[in-house]
């Protein structure tokens, strides 16, 4: 249990439940006052929101197991928990299905009669699409049982068949992960534009989503570090994971550039649209910016190596993080709306009531078992790690 | 004594009484403390007290250098010393210049990390490190630690230096003589006179390439694209100007093409159709009139095109009377040339497809004003 005195618990959590309150009333307003479709486009934002940071700690979990990893063992459990928040993004997501009809011009009726999306009319039609989702939320139930479920259980069992289980299981949940998150790239943001299509936009997506799971460990990881509850987690665990957020901002602009450039060369009518939205009047300024907070601000703020271990360098590049991700996805999404960006009253109730329910969520989920895999062999092994 | 010693090497039991005996060591300043361990012990780099490499530093200075570089020579080339328009692109378009940015970034700091580590900073080449010669490098790669006390100059008193390493808890002390330089088989000679003859060959060799390359006594090498020729937009010492590309000789006739009749619309008038009326000739024409002429004369030649609806423009109607009254010559100077609006075709239809426009226009006109006998030929 943690030290701190109840009545400071209990005001930030009066403060929590209050925001969460305070923006479900905004939420609920904001269908009437601000319209259908701009509803929607915020909830799908929130949607893959949460759903790809569950996912992206699902998948270092995963990667940990694939690979063996014994530094990481110690820090395990934090993306564990927070994988948790694919739990919650499910009705989340099931709600979302309702905005399939208004936002996605694929399940819409007029769509039989288009050139272009007459031919993909029974991938993007509303049947077929919410029994994709359901399958992915199904497959990422499956891994969380088993990835997570099983080291809960292996606190009390200290049953080292565990490690071998998930070490056949993670190349296997490799595969659902890359065709959920393929799913969710393609269906859920990229359905918006159905015209538009890129090959790399599903590994564009995976790089945010890891990116994302990254920022949201490492800042639980300080998080916790600061309650005394992490003994024995120390600078070389940090190194590592400010390594990881170093490559995959690398990794993440690779792709995104890599992206454009391909577009931009080829000029071709149908794809160069969808940037030449988000390169005219407002959006200019948001691409721009994202460029800076996503690459080049994190790029030099983790290129030396004494700043990867500080960790309050770190605390502040995993919000920065954190904050560039929720700006991508805004960017995503939001330009299907129109050529001006939305940011007023809605977007900031959707803000408080998502982030303080993952806020509440994750809080409570921290409380949940050990913070560490006390049942992994390895977790001794891991604690002993040097750079 | 003028052999003074190069190091004294104190042999420990465990990496623990090692690193108990690094700050006693260090704190005798008999001179510089190196460690040697068969294995990486953490904590050891703080312990001896080594500066953090300054490669990091270097990378990026050399890094930021290969990414301007990148960007400056492909702006030069692209924006200023050669501008061409590719793909409806400005010619100064950055996104096209990131890729080769990257990957020239790329290039000068891995070269930096590397040669800078290997030469600036482990002061490469040597060919054997003195230690190597020790009675003690035999425990150091298997089973023991070892610290050093290197001598920094002249003055080094070995006999203090071995106390100290004793005192600090040393099972052994071992006296390392500086190294011997005289004797001709030392593995550092051999290395050194192979490393010489190498050099000396590679030396010879490249001398001997510049050479005969100089002064050609026998050409050493005949490259294909160094045969005396004429290049396209190259330098060439053969015309007086210098330039490869010449303009035609004044007045001559290339093989194969008629040559374009200029002058006035009266001068050309007197022209005659110089191709005669066949099958083929009408199916080019076709093809020319459909390809460059019917988006604004119309598929008939009643100057009702496509381009007529779209931009409201009058282009001429080939079916009056006036068209067709016109000799083929003034046809033909009008396709060349252009009129009013009508710009020059002269670029994109050769002098045969020319002619062959004219007769097909021809053909249209009296399609448009059949006589009876005309339609008796029709009637199979």
């Amino acid at each position: 249990m943690s030290q701190n005195p109840m009545s400071q618990n209990n005001n930030t959590s009066n403060l929590l439940w209050g925001a969460t309150a305070l923006g479900a009333l905004g939420v609920a307003g904001a269908y009437f006052a601000a319209g259908p479709e701009r509803f929607w486009a915020n909830w799908i934002l929130w949607f893959v929101l949460l759903f790809t940071l569950g996912l992206g700690s699902l998948f270092i979990v995963a990667l940990e197991h694939l690979v063996s990893a014994k530094w990481s063992v110690p820090v395990r459990r934090i993306p564990e928990r927070l994988a948790t928040l694919l739990i919650p993004a499910i009705p989340v997501g099931l709600i979302a299905l309702a905005a399939i009809p208004v936002l996605y011009p694929g399940a819409r009726p007029e769509a039989a009669h288009h050139p272009i999306l007459a031919g993909k009319a029974f991938w993007l039609s509303l049947p077929f699409f919410s029994v994709r989702t359901l399958i992915a939320f199904a497959l990422v139930l499956l891994g969380l049982g088993v990835l997570v479920g099983g080291s809960l259980k292996q606190d009390a069992s200290k049953d080292p068949a565990f490690n071998v289980r998930a070490r056949k299981f993670a190349p296997a949940f490799m595969a659902i992960f890359a065709l959920v998150i393929t799913l969710v790239a393609f269906d859920w943001i990229s359905g918006l534009t159905p015209e538009w299509y890129s090959d790399i936009f599903g590994v564009y997506v995976f790089a945010g989503a890891f990116l994302s799971g990254l920022a949201a460990t490492a800042l639980a990881v300080l998080y916790l570090q600061d309650q005394g509850r992490l003994e024995g987690v120390r600078g070389d665990h940090l190194y590592n994971l400010g390594g990881f957020l170093f490559a995959f901002t690398v990794f993440w602009s690779y792709i995104g550039f890599a992206q454009y450039m391909l577009m931009w060369y080829a000029n071709l009518p149908d794809e160069v649209i969808y940037y030449k939205v988000r390169l005219a009047g407002a959006w200019r300024a948001i691409t721009i910016s994202l460029a800076l907070l996503h690459f080049v601000l994190p790029f030099f703020a983790l290129v030396t190596r004494d700043s990867k271990k500080d960790p309050r360098r770190l605390r502040r590049v995993a919000l920065l993080m954190l904050g560039a991700h929720v700006l991508d996805i805004y960017w995503l999404i939001f330009p299907v709306l129109g050529a001006k960006p939305h940011f007023s009253w809605p977007e900031l109730s959707f803000a408080l009531f998502f982030l303080g329910g993952i806020l509440l969520w994750v809080r409570g989920a921290m409380q949940k078992g050990e913070d560490m895999p006390v049942g992994d062999p390895f977790l001794r092994e891991g604690l002993e790690f040097r750079l | 004594m003028s052999e003074t010693s190069y190091a004294v090497l104190g042999t420990f039991e465990t990496p623990d009484a090692l690193m108990q005996a690094i700050p006693k060591v260090r704190a005798s300043k008999l001179g510089t403390v190196e460690a040697y361990t068969p294995y990486a012990i953490h904590g050891i780099e703080e312990a001896l007290g080594l500066r953090r490499s300054p490669l990091g530093g270097m990378v990026l200075v050399m890094g930021v250098l290969g990414a301007l570089t990148a960007f400056g020579f492909q702006y030069w080339i692209s924006a200023i010393d050669y501008p061409i328009i590719t793909g409806g692109k400005a010619p100064d378009s950055w996104e096209a210049f990131i890729p080769i940015m990257f990957e020239v970034t790329v290039l000068f700091a891995t070269f930096t990390a590397g040669l800078g580590m290997l030469f600036l900073l482990n002061k490469l080449p040597f060919f054997g490190h003195p230690v190597l010669s020790s009675k003690s490098i035999k425990s150091i790669t298997r089973d023991r630690y070892v610290l050093a006390l290197e001598a920094e100059s002249e003055a080094f008193d070995s006999a203090a230096a071995a106390a100290a390493l004793q005192a600090a808890g040393a099972s052994q002390v071992e006296i390392l003589p500086a190294p011997d330089r005289s004797p001709f088989l030392t593995s550092d000679y051999i290395l050194r006179a192979a490393g010489g003859i190498f050099t000396a060959c590679l030396g010879a060799g490249l001398v001997m390439y510049f050479a005969i390359k100089l002064f050609p006594v026998v050409a050493p090498m005949k490259y294909m694209q160094d045969q005396p020729r004429l290049n396209a937009q190259k330098a060439s010492s053969f015309f007086k100007d210098g330039h490869g590309m010449q303009r035609p000789v004044a007045g001559t006739v290339a093989r194969g093409h008629l040559p374009t009749a200029t002058g006035t619309q009266e001068e050309a008038a007197t022209l005659a159709n110089p191709l005669p009326r066949t099958r083929e000739v009408f199916a080019a024409g076709r093809q020319a009139y459909k390809n460059r002429c019917e988006v604004c004369h119309g598929s008939v030649g009643d100057g009702v095109g496509s381009l007529t609806a779209a931009y409201g423009g009058k282009p001429a109607n080939l079916q009056a009377q006036q068209f067709r009254d016109y000799p083929d010559g003034k046809i033909y100077w009008a396709i060349v040339n252009g009129k009013n609006a009508m710009p020059s075709h002269a670029a994109d239809l050769s002098e045969s497809q020319r002619w062959a426009v004219v007769h097909y226009v021809r053909a249209l006109q009296r399609a448009q004003n059949a006589k009876d006998e005309d339609l008796k030929v029709a009637i199979p």
